[in-house]
């Protein structure tokens, strides 16, 4: 079991990433956006952080940034969720740390696999 | 200046203050309603949304079963439930997308939405394109065709999103006719949809080229570049070489750089003559750059001191796309005499490149 977090501004994505995940035997915290996730990363010990690119405020690429600039934080793994006319975003993503990425719309099954793949990567 | 009477000026502004109010209360009231109505639908939902999310995640041995149990919930719990189905529809795919669509079929959403492109309201028309359109419902393409004239402007660019999603490649002349007359979609939105139609639209789209509309000519040959579609490129280089409409010219030479065939280098390498529009000579620069053909070298060097700065510009960027052979060529313009314009030019190219990161594609198509 792992404990991961979820930053997205659409409460739909979040309710099914936290349903999908607490179905796979994760325990999942949900926020709606950048400042709520860096709050939470830093009152709870987590595993592994989903964040929305596009959130109002602090997107999810300067959360992965702030993420990869702490050394508390600087290897805990992140996938990035775009929409599928935001790919470019994608190539910052990288530059910005993250691990992986999921466009939306996505399917709740490859979004459990890819979560389940990049846990398995970090604990070898 | 006549005196006006006080008690007018005072009753005036009174009936000025009621009024004021009177539409601050109407304001706050439908508010008050919307607010009301929306957490009582999330309240009805709440117990099936559960449900909602269950049949999304589920293995397929379960999803029929929950398929049942939402697909025979009331009507007051549809009604209140449909936003987030619709709305999901959207968002996931594969078999979660699936089970969405046939929970719609059963619930009888699609002739509900078919029923309501007929409707008096521009934004209940516009809804019923959308999700026909998110159901991928072919049956509606006739009428979705239809409302492409409609008065309301969104409500044509839903039903041009939407064809494009249901991708019934019959709507493609239909959509390129959107593009003129008193009612049209916007040249971006019937590209987008158009480009969604797939190969098979293509004929439709090539008939396109044909259009006494030049709008109409030019998106046809950005879709071809855009989707892909090689085995049009003699038609594409027919646009480049004949086409009376400079834009149409401009779009054809982009259309050959992306599809990157041999047979484009011949009409692009003449598209670079110094007779010919600046802005189409830019392109076709920059589009010999995409194609990647060493031949190009010399054209594309001897454009290096044209008069025109973008031209060289997209000259120099070019060379360097085309690799050893086009360095080399840069280095050897770079080496010259300097001040001359084609030496500044390729030293400006290598030094962009040095500094590293510069798109040279989008470069010339910003510059456009």
């Amino acid at each position: 079991m792992a404990r991961v977090l979820i930053a997205d501004d659409d409460a739909d994505i979040r309710d099914l990433v936290a349903f999908k995940l607490n179905q796979g035997g994760h325990q999942v915290t949900a926020v709606e956006d950048g400042v709520a996730a860096l709050r939470a990363v830093r009152e709870q010990p987590l595993d592994l952080v989903l964040l929305d690119i596009r959130m109002p405020g602090l997107s999810g690429l300067d959360v992965c940034r702030r993420l990869r600039s702490c050394d508390e934080t600087a290897s805990l793994p992140v996938i990035l969720i775009t929409a599928r006319s935001q790919e470019g975003d994608v190539e910052l993503g990288f530059a910005a740390g993250a691990d992986d990425y999921i466009v939306k719309p996505f399917s709740p099954r490859e979004l459990s696999s890819r979560v389940t793949a990049l846990l398995t990567r970090v604990e070898r | 200046m006549i005196p006006l009477p006080v008690g007018l000026v005072t009753g005036a502004l009174l009936d000025l203050l009621a009024a004021g109010l009177a539409l601050s209360l109407l304001i706050v009231g439908i508010r008050v309603v919307r607010t009301h109505r929306r957490r009582r639908h999330e309240r009805i939902a709440a117990p099936v949304r559960v449900l909602l999310l269950e049949l999304l995640c589920a293995p397929d041995d379960e999803q029929s079963e929950l398929l049942d149990r939402i697909a025979r919930i009331d009507r007051r719990t549809w009604v209140a439930l449909e936003p987030t189905v619709t709305s999901m529809l959207g968002k996931v795919t594969g078999r979660a997308r699936t089970a969405l669509v046939l929970l719609c079929e059963r619930r009888g959403s699609a002739a509900a939405a078919l029923a309501d492109l007929g409707s008096r309201t521009a934004p209940r028309r516009g809804r019923a394109a959308q999700l026909l359109g998110q159901l991928g419902h072919r049956p509606a393409v006739p009428a979705l065709c239809r409302l492409l004239g409609d008065r309301d402007r969104e409500v044509r660019l839903a039903a041009a999103r939407a064809l494009g999603r249901i991708g019934d490649p019959v709507a493609a002349p239909r959509l390129l006719r959107s593009l003129h007359g008193p009612r049209t979609v916007p040249p971006r939105v019937v590209t987008a949809a158009l480009t969604s139609l797939g190969p098979e639209a293509l004929p439709g789209v090539v008939a396109g080229l044909r259009d006494p509309s030049p709008l109409v000519r030019a998106v046809a040959v950005e879709v071809l570049g855009t989707t892909g579609a090689i085995a049009r490129t003699p038609e594409i280089v027919r646009a480049l070489r004949e086409d009376p409409d400079t834009e149409v010219r401009i779009r054809a030479a982009r259309a050959l750089g992306r599809l990157g065939m041999p047979e484009g280098l011949a009409p692009l390498v003449a598209a670079l003559g110094p007779d010919r529009p600046a802005a189409l000579r830019m392109v076709a620069a920059g589009a010999l750059g995409g194609l990647g053909a060493v031949a190009a070298t010399v054209p594309l060097t001897r454009l290096l001191g044209d008069v025109d700065a973008h031209v060289a510009g997209a000259a120099a960027r070019a060379l360097l796309r085309l690799g050893p052979q086009g360095e080399a060529a840069l280095r050897q313009a770079a080496d010259g005499r300097p001040g001359t314009r084609a030496a500044a030019q390729a030293r400006a190219a290598l030094a962009e490149r040095a500094v590293g990161g510069t798109r040279h594609d989008v470069l010339v198509e910003v510059t456009l």
